[in-house]
């Protein structure tokens, strides 16, 4: 039961961390996504700010949870995204069906459907697994081995942000803009 | 030594994930290769319905969806800033807009391009038609738009009437009549000859586009 506990917990900690990082790549596609869950009209730098900080906070949650397991709080916090996760692809389901969920940014194509309702369904049940407990001997991790998880976190934040750039519209660099 | 428990299953999630990124990576290689393949399909099927697509609207910076079939024969032009065929095919959609001949028509500039590369193009730059930045790959793969120019005619019940690359005024005009006939007109509609993709592209221009069987041309 631990194995499972904490391979549910890794996998969802590596699901945030792609999806952050994903998200960081193209930050205007999550904005529009962002934007039809508002129902009052909302400036778009302000769209844009909140899609960054949704990706910067799944990013972060994604690799606490990964580099310190032996806080469990981090696990109730998972969960609790998880289940934000279901309530949006439910909302998401009802009134905007068929459009983008850019829930891995450019990396998917997947859309507001009832699949992506039961998707979001499966991540909330492997975050409940998570909150399993597990003995203070198998977290127990000293200095090298959370350095060597920090960096292999953020290699993987940096792997999808460039395979979401790839994926993306608009990857080109901007061009030189003459004088005129 | 032995490696703690949470090591061990974190790496082994790890080492999948990365795994499941190359993949990721590895399908968006084959896409590109295709995508730059001269022979693939440019453009929808004539016949088909057209695809929703999302688009942000470079005038006021807002995300626009678009729904082909909700009563407006729309016009939609995938264009990139730094095609010179696509200047002309901008240039040819302002002249005939400032005619007047594309009224009760959506005319549409599309283009994967931030807001910024429009400065680099006089025709971009000052055109009053509606210009904006896809916001999805899918919308550009879903409208076969592999390279640019590429018009694309789309009447009012959204069903695809002509796709081409086109970058001339009489080309416009044709188009434009494609969105807007009724149906029983649209089978005769003559479409003659495409235009370059790129300038070079001199044998493009003179291929003869093909009428479908639909009425449309390809």
């Amino acid at each position: 039961m631990e194995v499972l506990a904490l391979c549910a917990k890794t996998a969802l900690a590596c699901v945030l961390i792609v999806a952050g990082s994903a998200k960081l790549a193209d930050p205007a596609s999550f904005a529009s996504t962002v934007r039809l869950f508002i129902p009052f009209r909302v400036a778009w730098p302000l769209l844009s700010a909140i899609a960054i900080g949704v990706s910067l906070g799944e990013l972060a949650v994604g690799l606490a949870s990964l580099t310190l397991p032996a806080i469990t709080a981090l696990n109730a916090l998972v969960f609790a995204i998880a289940c934000a996760f279901v309530g949006v692809s439910a909302l998401g389901y009802a009134f905007h069906r068929g459009r983008s969920c850019r829930c891995f940014g450019a990396l998917s194509q997947r859309k507001f459907d009832a699949a992506g309702v039961l998707r979001s369904i499966v991540i909330a049940g492997v975050a409940a697994v998570a909150l399993a407990h597990v003995g203070a001997a198998a977290l127990q991790l000293d200095a090298t081995a959370r350095l060597l998880l920090i960096a292999a976190a953020g290699l993987l934040a940096v792997a999808a942000f460039t395979a979401a750039r790839v994926r993306g519209p608009g990857s080109e660099p901007e061009p030189e803009v003459v004088a005129q | 030594m032995t490696i703690p428990l949470y090591l061990a299953v974190a790496q082994w999630t790890l080492l999948f994930t990365f795994g499941l990124l190359l993949i990721v990576v590895y399908r968006q290689l084959g896409r590109t290769l295709r995508k730059t393949d001269t022979a693939a399909p440019l453009g929808p099927a004539v016949g088909s319905a057209a695809a929703s697509l999302e688009y942000s609207r470079f005038a006021d910076d807002t995300v626009q969806y678009l729904t082909p079939g909700d009563g407006q024969p729309t016009l939609l032009a995938f264009v990139e800033p730094t095609c010179p065929s696509c200047e002309k095919l901008v240039l040819a959609l302002g002249t005939a807009e400032h005619a007047g001949e594309l009224s009760g028509l959506r005319v549409l500039l599309l283009t994967s391009s931030p807001k910024s590369y429009l400065r680099v193009s006089d025709a971009f730059r000052t055109t009053r038609l509606e210009c904006g930045r896809i916001l999805a790959q899918a919308t550009a793969e879903a409208y076969g738009a592999t390279s640019t120019p590429l018009l694309v005619a789309i009447d009012r019940d959204g069903v695809v009437r002509a796709a081409a690359p086109a970058i001339q005024l009489a080309e416009v005009r044709t188009f434009s009549r494609a969105c807007l006939l009724p149906p029983a007109e649209r089978e005769s509609i003559p479409i003659t000859a495409a235009a370059p993709r790129h300038e070079n592209d001199l044998e493009a221009a003179a291929r003869p586009l093909e009428p479908t069987e639909k009425g449309g041309v390809r």
